[in-house]
């Protein structure tokens, strides 16, 4: 590893990158065949719990940041969308990453993710129902119609299932990508926290 | 992953939208989104509209290319006049099939709405068709200047903004270069159930963010063999400058907002 001067900037041109292939990362989405097709898996929160496990809580935070920002920029998304795929995402990492810093070891990570799964499950599920849902209702002019029935059968059927898949299947995929990074950074010694 | 994604949604141009300084056309299109939902009355709908269309016309991009950019939204726009038309039960009815009665005032009401959307969408995607990211990420960070007194770190986010974009294409080509890699060696990422997709999904990343860590330690090291210490005193290569052009749109969108305020119906 050569070392630069300040190891804030490389932190800061990792946590850049990370938030590059997280934008890439969305494009590799594939929708789940029984749910609706805007709720789409993609892996754009793993660049940003790689960030959050390997330095703090707030490089995931970041990089989640940087990764919706970049989306809104490149004209990707509507603001409403882009917003609430940065809560779900800080919802999802930052668990990981509190447990992990305490406890490390790879049963932190796992308990994380799970817990990490089940916050962003059912943050998501209330923020929908209470202000994500009405804020689109008011966009299209629904705001006086009887949705409630509407509000909970999408927040039941497609969010909260959906977020459950989601964190299942970005966890399964992380933790042995994480396995296997870590031995490289800590082969290079590099010094990261 | 397609290539027109490379530079987002830009077409690149020299009309007169597309020379605004980007912190015009930012607070244009943030204060029209704001007034947009004052409209109520046919004459104050008209005054958006043909504000709207003109900005659109004006950026010589085809129109043909832009609707096509909005095709997501075309389901959202008819959904929302159906449901208006359907559910609305103001004014006289119009048509009756079988039970369902069809009502003006559900019409008009499903008309207006989709109008607002329509010109909601219409007229923030012209941001992005016409101001490269570069430039945007420029015009925030000039326009959160004021948040550094609160220690806010504007200066490092737009750099970082700025890194991440400049990257995009480069790291979209190592994407491309490692899944071929792979794939060659027998990875196959398009067929099999979700486990086996998730699975191959990790032979693509672990060499991704190794390059990514090795091309970080690089550019750290470039940059500083450059002198850059930080946003103290920085200079920039591209100065952004409020010029005449950019005033005169201000009053022209100070008149569109007054005339829809006169128009509507209180």
């Amino acid at each position: 590893m050569m070392h630069t001067q300040s190891s804030k900037l490389l932190r800061l041109i990792i946590l850049a990158l990370l938030g590059t292939i997280s934008l890439l990362l969305i494009f590799l989405d594939f929708p789940l065949p029984f749910l609706p097709g805007y709720l789409k898996i993609d892996f754009g929160d793993v660049p940003a719990l790689i960030a959050a496990l390997i330095f703090s809580p707030m490089a995931g935070v970041i990089v989640a940041a940087i990764k919706n920002g970049l989306y809104l920029i490149v004209g990707g998304g509507e603001p409403v969308g882009v917003m609430a795929n940065f809560l779900a995402a800080m919802m999802f990492v930052l668990p990981v990453a509190f447990l992990y810093h305490k406890y490390k070891g790879v049963k932190s990570i796992v308990s994380g993710l799970i817990t990490g799964t089940i916050v962003m499950a059912i943050g998501m599920s209330v923020l929908n129902y209470f202000v994500l849902l009405p804020i689109y209702a008011w966009f299209m002019g629904m705001e006086e119609m009887k949705i409630e029935a509407v509000k909970r059968a999408t927040v039941l059927i497609g969010i909260l299932p959906f977020n459950l898949i989601k964190g299942i299947i970005v966890g399964a995929l992380f933790v042995p990508l994480f396995l296997k990074l870590r031995v490289w950074i800590e082969q290079r010694h590099v010094k990261m926290v | 992953m397609n290539n027109a994604f490379i530079i987002g949604q830009y077409v690149p141009g020299n009309s007169l939208v597309h020379r605004l300084d980007p912190r015009t056309k930012i607070t244009v299109i943030f204060f029209f989104v704001f007034i947009v939902f004052f409209a109520n009355s046919l004459a104050s709908y008209s005054i958006l509209t043909a504000f709207s269309l003109a900005s659109m016309l004006t950026t010589r991009i085809p129109v043909r290319y832009i609707l096509k950019g909005l095709t997501p939204v075309w389901f959202l726009i008819i959904f929302t006049f159906t449901l208006h038309i359907f559910v609305t039960k103001q004014g006289t009815v119009l048509v009756e099939i079988f039970n369902l009665k069809i009502y003006s005032g559900g019409v008009i009401q499903g008309f207006a709405i989709s109008m607002r959307f329509f010109l909601l969408i219409l007229v923030t995607s012209l941001l992005t068709l016409t101001t490269t990211p570069i430039e945007i990420t420029d015009a925030i960070e000039d326009m959160l200047h004021p948040l550094k007194k609160i220690k806010f770190p504007v200066h490092e986010l737009a750099l970082m903004m700025s890194i991440s974009l400049r990257f995009i294409p480069t790291l979209m080509q190592e994407t491309d270069k490692i899944s071929k890699a792979q794939a060659s060696r027998g990875v196959d990422f398009k067929t099999g159930s979700i486990k086996d997709r998730v699975k191959a999904v990790v032979p693509l990343l672990v060499p991704l963010f190794v390059s990514a860590f090795k091309r970080a330690e690089e550019l750290a090291m470039a940059m500083e063999a450059r002198g850059y210490r930080g946003g103290e005193g920085r200079t920039k290569l591209r100065e952004l400058k409020i010029m005449k052009l950019d005033i005169a749109i201000f009053i022209l969108f100070a008149a569109v907002a007054a005339g829809l305020f006169l128009t509507r119906v209180y």
